[in-house]
């Protein structure tokens, strides 16, 4: 005879809630914030290759902290779906609304249905134009969403980034205040991060059609002297 | 369509026309004869800086269904796409090479090569080709921005791929721009040596093949001309393009219609 024992949906919401929270703070934080002319996403990450932010439309960008493959594939899944919705419709059609309740959806069939929940935190990041706001979807380990209006913090040390950032935040107005802001509120009072360990990309119109940029470390480093 | 999450062993991977074709949204392969009207003349001319393109505009069916088709697009920045045969497919295949070729950079974070990109359209052409009467024949035509060299590419009805390091044309007007190019064509050829025999080229097709539009001067509408060099895709204005048509006209004129006039 098996035995079965019985767990309260507390606990082990509880208890789920805590593997994914180590988890994610295991990995190093990320920022991503609005400026007068776009959107701001700066990661601490020590690999040139193995990249946290990335393109997924003409004016969506994606982040993820936490474990790397986890994300990684939803970052795929986001290319595909925002690609395949362009391609069945309009380009105009691609909205990161429906992208990030996608996100949300999955994240939250597998913090109550999987084996067990994805170890991420992720950020949707849209740029606006005529049709549609700027807009910053965070999307937590369970999937919950949320709306934040100038900058969102994903990571372990979500909490204290997020202090340093908001002290300087209303004077904040171009790229270059915002990254400064950004790098020391992710370094802390101790710390310097190296430009080489930090990962930079921007949505900004500069008259085409994509408006993802990836900053180079050169152009990174010019923009924190 | 729902968020397209994928196991390891059934990813379709940075290929945008394996996953379409996994959720279904690229076209079926069987179809019936339908009529529908059919694009024509396209040619690729290399030169020392890179690649010139000339393709006229007309789309013809059981009479001209179109006389301002654009058969020429810009795939990505340094590459070029052109189209014959049934301009439904054709429009669709031009929109599967755009698209794949920047989805496949944004999954990876690197540019396709140009080979890359050529190879890549072979089997899309060959399942078109072979199941469906609606045939579809494209030209591709880049800056290998590795080499540092303009590449043409053509394609056989199967969707073989074969490069061509002088000229190439598709379309039902391929005997006449072919025999101009051959004539015209040197190794030395710089870009307005090329303009001006894509140009001649074009004007041949158009005078001798019913379904090859030539230059058009009630309407104002001439054949499309490209270079795709360092600089990428760049489209010649049309006022560039009218006086080029004009004068090779001009000279058709002065030698008494005699084909062996228009050149210089």
């Amino acid at each position: 005879m098996s035995n079965y024992f019985y767990v309260s949906p507390e606990q082990l919401t509880k208890d789920r809630a805590e593997f994914a929270q180590k988890g994610i703070a295991r990995g190093r934080s990320m920022v991503a914030a609005t400026y007068e002319n776009g959107v701001l996403l700066v990661a601490e990450n020590p690999s040139a290759s193995l990249n946290k932010i990335s393109e997924i439309y003409d004016r969506i960008a994606f982040a993820g902290a936490g474990k790397y493959n986890e994300f990684d594939r939803l970052r795929e899944a986001g290319i595909r779906w925002a690609d395949g919705t362009g391609f069945t419709y309009s380009r105009e059609d691609v909205d990161a609304r429906a992208l990030a309740n996608y996100y949300a959806q999955h994240l939250g069939d597998m913090f109550t249905e999987g084996q067990k929940p994805l170890e991420v935190e992720i950020l949707v990041a849209q740029l606006g134009n005529k049709i549609r706001p700027t807009k910053l979807y965070r999307i937590a380990y369970e999937g919950t969403i949320s709306d934040e209006p100038r900058f969102a913090v994903l990571g372990g040390d979500a909490e204290a980034i997020r202090e340093r950032f908001a002290a300087n935040e209303e004077s904040l107005h171009s790229l270059q205040e915002t990254l400064t802001n950004a790098v020391s509120a992710l370094a802390g009072p101790d710390r310097v991060i190296a430009t080489s360990d930090l990962e930079v990309g921007i949505l900004e119109d500069r008259g085409a059609r994509r408006t993802f940029l990836r900053l180079t470390d050169e152009q990174v480093s010019e923009l924190l002297r | 369509m729902g968020l397209p999450l994928y196991d390891a062993h059934s990813d379709p991977g940075p290929s945008f026309f394996h996953f379409a074709q996994s959720v279904g949204i690229a076209s079926s392969e069987r179809t019936n004869t339908v009529e529908s009207p059919h694009a024509t003349t396209v040619i690729a001319v290399r030169y020392d800086a890179g690649v010139v393109m000339v393709g006229d505009r007309q789309a013809t069916g059981n009479y001209i269904a179109s006389r301002d088709v654009r058969k020429i697009e810009a795939a990505d920045r340094f590459t070029a796409i052109a189209i014959s045969g049934t301009a439904a497919r054709g429009i669709e295949f031009i929109r599967m090479a755009q698209l794949s070729f920047e989805h496949y950079e944004k999954m990876t974070d690197s540019a396709l090569s140009l080979e890359g990109k050529a190879n890549y359209l072979s089997p899309i052409i060959q399942r078109n080709n072979l199941s469906t009467p609606l045939i579809v024949i494209p030209l591709l035509a880049g800056w290998d921005t590795s080499h540092r060299i303009g590449r043409i590419f053509e394609y056989d009805g199967a969707g073989g791929c074969y490069e061509r390091f002088d000229f190439a044309t598709i379309g039902s007007g391929t005997p006449f721009a072919e025999s101009a190019l051959r004539l015209g064509f040197r190794t030395d050829l710089d870009r307005e040596g090329a303009l001006e025999l894509g140009a001649l080229a074009l004007y041949e097709a158009g005078d001798n093949d019913p379904s090859t539009g030539g230059p058009d001067f009630v309407r104002n509408i001439f054949p499309m001309m490209v270079t795709i060099t360092e600089q990428g895709f760049q489209e010649l204005d049309v006022d560039d393009v009218a006086a080029r048509f004009r004068s090779i006209n001009d000279r058709r004129t002065q030698s008494g219609g005699v084909a062996g006039g228009t050149l210089r």
